[in-house]
């Protein structure tokens, strides 16, 4: 099976709605980052946005990018990756709480601090009616919907929503940090490939994928497979990498570059290497995340970034983590993803 | 009466997040629902929550909402009389 993404759009540390990363990227340095948000005023009427806290602005703003107006109410199904959901309503709720002893608590925070409000905030500007759900699985958040999603093309579905999304506040990125989630020392992006400690840098995640059954003439390029798995071994992962590649009648030398999700943590990173050397040895690794940060649903910018290179037939030179072999103008990529090296992700993309 | 409506008028734009509006915007005889600012019943739950939290005042009836809320001057007549802090 083939799914097409027809559209995508991201907000993120870079600049917004638009791929001004791909040629001129923003170098950061410091360890907690937010997003640069773009007018929201251009897309959301200011007496709806007033009650949507900064993550749901971000998710209607990227889902009307990518669906035209004409398919929002009918799409199949609206699918939503995230880690955190509407944390940032779920402190004042809680900070309120706390303030007024239990009492006069804030009606409209308490609403938005549900995960799926990311989701039905969607729906309700979208008018869609369609199968609606939202996956809160740490790291893997974003892997698991996509796994949905392909789900949900398998039964016929023919155009999907598929979004990741997460903020970072001041007091969840405090909490973070006290279990060791963020860089201790001073780092600049472009040396995390080289990193020898713990922790990475924080971003934060606003980004959707129209999905189709069809390919309309301008589809960015299309998911040929996506394959979730638990505690895998070297052998199970094989496995499901030459499956997915003998359903498409591909070989692994038809990889181009596989996709890694280091973020500068020596433990994350060098279990992806190990995942890269092991199933495809001397294919050329990307990264993204010194680009971007990290957040729970961070993969969803790899599957972004994947797209946009596809989509334009190369690979800049700042996202090669390791060099090696592969097609200068890319026409398979595979995506890894995983989080702790428990929950692991694959997706096989081409043009 | 006049500082009481204009503090109430700060608060309601505080209250209700409503970003793009001054208290100059907003008439003070003008209904707070329907017509006039364009408030729902999510609004009349923050402004029962501001009501209590900044004067005191515990409504003990929602019911009696729809005649505290009709506009600003009502509720700053309603919050002159029955404040307790």
């Amino acid at each position: 099976m083939r799914i097409f993404i027809r559209s995508a759009a991201q907000i993120s540390i870079q600049n917004p709605l638009c791929d001004e990363w791909f040629e001129n990227p923003i170098s950061y340095s410091q360890i907690h980052n937010r997003s640069i948000d773009p007018d929201f005023k251009a897309f959301i009427p200011v007496m709806e946005a007033r009650r949507m806290g900064r993550v749901m602005k971000r998710a209607i703003v990227t889902s009307k990018s990518v669906i035209p107006e004409e398919n929002r109410a009918t799409l199949d199904a609206i699918l939503t990756g995230t880690g955190l959901g509407s944390v940032e309503d779920t402190e004042k709720f809680l900070n309120a709480l706390l303030k007024n002893d239990e009492e006069m608590l804030p009606p409209s925070n308490f609403m938005n601090s549900t995960h799926n409000t990311i989701g039905s905030i969607i729906a309700l500007n979208f008018k869609c009616h369609g199968y609606n759900l939202t996956s809160a699985h740490r790291g893997t958040s974003f892997d698991t919907i996509c796994f949905d999603a392909y789900l949900q093309f398998l039964k016929g579905a023919k155009n999907i929503l598929v979004g990741g999304h997460d903020e970072m506040t001041a007091d969840y990125f405090a909490l973070f940090d006290q279990i060791g989630f963020w860089k201790k020392e001073s780092f600049t992006a472009d040396i995390l490939k080289e990193s020898s400690t713990k922790g990475t840098f924080a971003g934060e995640t606003a980004v959707s994928f129209w999905l189709s059954a069809e390919d309309g003439g301008d589809s960015l390029c299309s998911i040929l497979g996506v394959d979730l798995l638990y505690k895998p071994s070297q052998q199970r992962l094989q496995e499901s990498l030459d499956t997915m590649l003998a359903q498409n009648g591909l070989s692994k030398n038809d990889i181009d570059a596989i996709v890694l999700n280091c973020n500068g943590d020596v433990e994350n990173d060098t279990i992806s290497r190990e995942v890269a050397e092991a199933i495809l040895p001397n294919v050329q690794q990307l990264y993204y995340k010194h680009l971007f940060g990290d957040s729970f649903t961070m993969s969803a910018m790899g599957l972004y970034i994947s797209a946009v290179c596809l989509h334009r037939g190369e690979i800049p030179a700042h996202l090669i983590y390791k060099n090696g072999a592969g097609n200068k103008r890319p026409r398979t990529l595979l995506l890894h993803n995983h989080y702790q090296n428990k929950d692991h992700s694959f997706m096989l993309l081409s043009v | 009466m006049d500082s009481l409506i204009l503090e109430l008028k700060e608060e309601i734009i505080k209250s209700l997040n409503l970003e793009e509006m001054t208290p100059e915007d907003i008439d003070s005889d003008a209904p707070l629902f329907g017509e006039g600012l364009g408030l729902d019943s999510i609004d009349a739950l923050e402004l029962i929550v501001l009501m209590e939290r900044n004067y005191g005042i515990k409504l003990a009836n929602a019911s009696e909402g729809k005649s505290i809320f009709q506009s600003v001057r009502v509720m700053a007549e309603y919050i002159s009389k029955n404040r307790t802090k």
